[in-house]
């Protein structure tokens, strides 16, 4: 097949045009014979315009090729442009475009009137929230997620924090990655990976604690099994507490217990030293040395000498790492051994295994550790690299700092220069930014549900881009209390924003129907530091409208009656946007919003944080240009250059010349990174003789997340209909249980009826359990346990102790 | 629907046409030829819907010498009513 020979549609019938172009498009990429993508030539017969934006799925950051007819979003391909992805995409491209087209859109404002809703309108909508923000502001919380683009971010920041002088504002990627940014900030004093996707191509060794990027983040495993069909030797090992079909690519399965990553890592520092392998030279120029603080616990712990490091590794030989672990000595010997092997590249991937920990700061902290003992650190292949699985969870909640004690660029809102540079740059008068952080996500949740006069001091939750009734820990007491038993919580009052009707919606007060991906102007950034842009392609179904319209509209509303907090120093609205002949454009009435680029004068005015913490941003018009870059983006020569290593000399612009590593964010001001020690510590609750399992939550490869989008397309939802609970098949014959078979799984939080799946998918180890979270009607977040890390305030959905009882049909 | 996938084939020891092979044979699978790379598959898939769709690159993944399938160019166009595209704010050049 040749990509120059393009059938034409007026020649052929229009269903072989399609299928020749797919051919095409596959055979380009197949090929890399370096022609363009027929699908990216115009094509003014076949109808269909192509435009790039991101996926609208995980954190990869894979660029999509959306093709648009007749306002509807008809085909999406893999961009051979985006050097993420190379033109692939992972089978949840087929569903990326249809998503938008479930049956069940929200199109109308709700207000609940008793057990009914009314449709109201948006000015209704919009005066009831206004309503209940204004009888009491500091009671008032805004739940967001890592699916808010930057600038539906930075508006709500700006909203809460320079606005009402609130913080109170936090997301749900509070749940999935907030140890990894402690684990980043206790290592480096900088949040985010060194390394990038680059070090896929070149890595010799790939480590995947408790990660399962064959199903989670495909195209980037795609990438490493794409050089082994090429005859590159690369050794792929899974450390995880249930096989996946990440496992079955690997050489080395090392099946641990639960917390048997922090004795892992231990013994592999402890070999480091015991073998004289670790890399002194690397160690001494860049490195101290860090433990914890029993006596004031706080995230940067108490310094530590390189002797007193080894004495608290000697405990920690392959033969008691295999009792903490469950992991045989000779594997971590193993792994020793890999470490102490100067010659190889090592990089080490993560993702929930690793943050969904109550020590979940102290196993990316000693993650980070082993890479920097061993001097695997710094140099293509090299790396220590967390992942993420929204597709902003880096660009907004990390970077715009959607977290109740962030601002914006890695400020935070304790620090009183922090609060002087973010109001400089927000134009709000001295003094408006709060000192005090907000509630982060466990405990805003808990003060919502408990009543007012016993102490539940938030009174009204505004929930955009996430679903916290299905994914909240704990669900009976930080979300079903709301709805199930009301007593002494008839004063407070939920607002969802979303596309779909869900677990949340199901108990809101009022329901605002949003826009979604290509119906909105967006700009997002991935788990490599990758900030990408998109424009809006169709409209909104009914009267669905973005995000952060919404909440400017709200803003203008409070304006409008003379709220201070929504003025500036000049007396202006907050978020006043002006036209290129600097005229005011009423942007907070829907038909004007689009009369100019909301998101880039957001963009704009959110860059100036950027170059504060060395994640400097390009002007929003280098990001339409490109798929993509990874900041820091500095400007050299009139070209804007991307950084693809940090902290390394000849990668990073901002590491001095002659240091070769540079920490320049160094929480020791030395220039130095932090190796920690933490001690292995068992899991917040493991089994005992009352609940015997240990229950591990998840995803599955069919739905994305609480499956609100996936579950709307019913070729999904019949591929994988609901969730199971997977078990051994010798628990399974201890209990008599066969396939389908109904359980009630109890903890001691709750309970769940739910078929069985001998083995399953995991084949999970005796003694534990499996149950994806997907299934909006099998909430097994009604099971897990509310227990967070003591800094990074992240639960711990992977272990909680369950017991199971058969249910007699 | 109709898809472009692409299947990374692995080194069996000299039995890669046996596998392009046996993925011709799968109904509603055509496959393109083989480029510089001969470990990548061009595939096209023709099915009648998007569970069809998945469930042949589910049988495509679980071949004999394929190690992985990834989705290049996905067609889903339907019947159910349509908007129209509005302007954005995009630049007029770009």
């Amino acid at each position: 097949m040749n990509g120059d020979l393009q059938p034409r549609p007026d020649t052929v019938q229009r269903r072989q045009f399609i299928k020749a172009s797919a051919m095409a498009a596959a055979a380009a990429v197949a090929g890399g014979t370096g022609f363009l993508l027929p699908i990216l030539a115009t094509e003014p017969a076949a109808g269909v315009q192509w435009e790039k934006a991101p996926c609208r799925f995980c954190g990869t950051g894979c660029h999509v090729q959306v093709g648009v007819q007749d306002g509807k979003v008809v085909a999406v391909a893999g961009d051979r442009n985006a050097e993420v992805n190379k033109g692939l995409l992972c089978v949840k491209g087929y569903h990326v475009g249809s998503a938008l087209y479930g049956k069940d859109r929200l199109t109308k404002p709700l207000l609940r009137e008793g057990a009914q809703y009314r449709e109201i309108s948006w000015e209704e909508a919009i005066k009831t929230i206004a309503d209940r923000i204004e009888a009491a502001p500091e009671r008032f919380a805004f739940y967001g997620s890592g699916q808010w683009t930057i600038p539906e971010g930075c508006a709500a920041q700006k909203f809460m924090k320079g606005g009402l002088s609130n913080n109170h504002i936090d997301p749900n990627a509070r749940l999935c990655m907030a140890s990894a940014v402690t684990g980043f900030l206790a290592t480096y004093g900088v949040d985010e990976p060194a390394g990038c996707y680059d070090d896929l191509d070149v890595c010799d060794v790939l480590i995947m604690w408790g990660n399962n990027p064959a199903e989670m983040h495909p195209v980037l495993f795609s990438r490493v099994i794409d050089r082994r069909s090429r005859g590159e030797k690369i050794t792929l090992i899974d450390i995880s507490t249930r096989r996946t079909r990440t496992t079955e690519a690997c050489q080395h399965y090392l099946e641990m217990k639960g917390h048997g990553d922090l004795a892992i890592a231990n013994g592999i520092a402890h070999l480091l030293i015991r073998n004289g392998t670790y890399n002194r030279k690397f160690v001494e120029s860049f490195c101290s040395f860090k433990a914890p603080d029993d006596q004031n616990p706080n995230l940067h712990g108490k310094p530590i000498s390189f002797a007193d490091y080894q004495t608290f590794l000697e405990p920690y030989t392959p033969e008691h790492v295999e009792e903490l672990s469950g992991v045989p000595a000779d594997q971590i010997r193993m792994l020793g051994d890999v470490f102490g092997n100067p010659e190889l590249k090592i990089t080490s991937l993560w993702c929930m295994g690793m943050n969904q920990h109550t020590r979940g700061t102290a196993i990316n902290s000693l993650v980070h550790g082993v890479h920097l003992l061993s001097g695997h650190f710094g140099t293509p292949g090299n790396a220590p690299t967390s992942l993420t699985g929204q597709p902003s969870a880096c660009g907004t909640v990390r970077e715009v700092g959607t977290l109740s004690h962030a601002l914006p660029g890695g400020r935070v809102v304790a620090d009183a220069e922090h609060r002087q540079q973010a109001e400089d740059f927000w134009n709000v008068p001295a003094g408006r930014i709060n000192p005090t952080p907000g509630y982060h996500t466990v405990k805003m949740w808990e003060s919502f549900c408990t009543p007012t006069d016993k102490g539940g001091d938030i009174g009204t939750i505004w929930v955009q881009v996430t679903n916290p009734g299905q994914t909240l820990p704990n669900l009976n007491k930080l979300f079903n209390p709301k709805g199930d038993n009301k007593a002494g919580l008839e004063d407070k009052f939920l607002i969802v924003s979303d596309v779909y009707p869900t677990a949340t919606t199901r108990l809101a007060d009022l329901i605002l129907p949003s826009a979604m991906w290509v119906e909105k102007n967006g700009v997002v950034g991935n788990s490599e530091r990758r900030t990408q842009q998109w424009f809006k392609m169709v409209d909104p179904p009914g009267d669905a409208r973005d995000d952060c319209w919404q909440t400017i509209a709200v803003a203008h509303e409070l304006f409008k009656r003379g709220t201070d907090g929504m003025k500036d120093r000049d007396g202006r609205f907050l978020f006043e946007v002006k036209d290129n002949d600097n005229k005011p454009v009423p942007v907070w009435e829907w038909e004007h919003y689009y009369d100019v680029n909301v998101d880039e004068h957001l963009f704009e005015e959110y860059r100036q944080f950027t170059r504060l913490k060395h994640k400097d941003l390009a002007p929003y018009s280098e990001y339409v240009k490109a798929r993509g870059l990874r900041w820091p983006v500095v400007e050299t020569d009139g070209q804007w250059k991307e950084t693809h290593f940090r902290f390394s000399e000849g990668f990073d612009p901002y590491v001095e010349e002659g240091t070769g590593i540079q920490f320049y964010h160094s929480s020791t001001h030395n220039d130095r990174a932090q190796i920690w020690f933490h001690p292995w510590i068992a899991p917040a609750e493991v089994p005992d003789d009352d609940y015997p399992f240990m229950l591990c939550t998840g995803r599955v490869l069919e739905h994305w997340h609480s499956g609100s989008m996936t579950r709307r397309i019913p070729e999904l939802s019949r591929a994988m209909p609901g969730g199971y609970v997977e078990i051994h098949a010798e628990d399974a014959a201890a209990y008599g249980l066969r396939n389908g078979d109904k359980v009630k799984m109890e903890s001691r939080r709750g309970a769940l009826v739910i078929p069985v799946w001998i083995d399953g998918r995991g084949k999970p180890p005796r003694g534990t359990v499996f149950i994806p979270f997907f299934d909006e009607t099998l909430l097994v977040n009604d099971l897990t346990l509310d227990a967070v890390d003591p800094f990074s305030k992240q639960p711990d959905y992977k272990k909680s102790a369950v017991r199971i009882r058969k249910v007699q049909p | 629907m109709i898809a472009g996938v692409v299947a990374t084939l692995e080194d069996l020891g000299g039995n890669l046409q046996d596998v392009i092979d046996e993925i011709a044979r799968m109904p509603c699978v055509e496959t393109g030829d083989v480029g510089p790379n001969p470990r990548r598959l061009p595939i096209t898939i023709d099915s009648p819907n998007p569970n069809a769709l998945e469930e042949t690159t589910r049988r495509l993944q679980e071949c004999r010498g394929v190690a992985f399938v990834d989705v290049v160019f996905v067609h889903f166009e339907d019947e159910s009513g349509s908007t129209t595209a509005t302007h954005s704010g995009k630049p007029n050049s770009s």
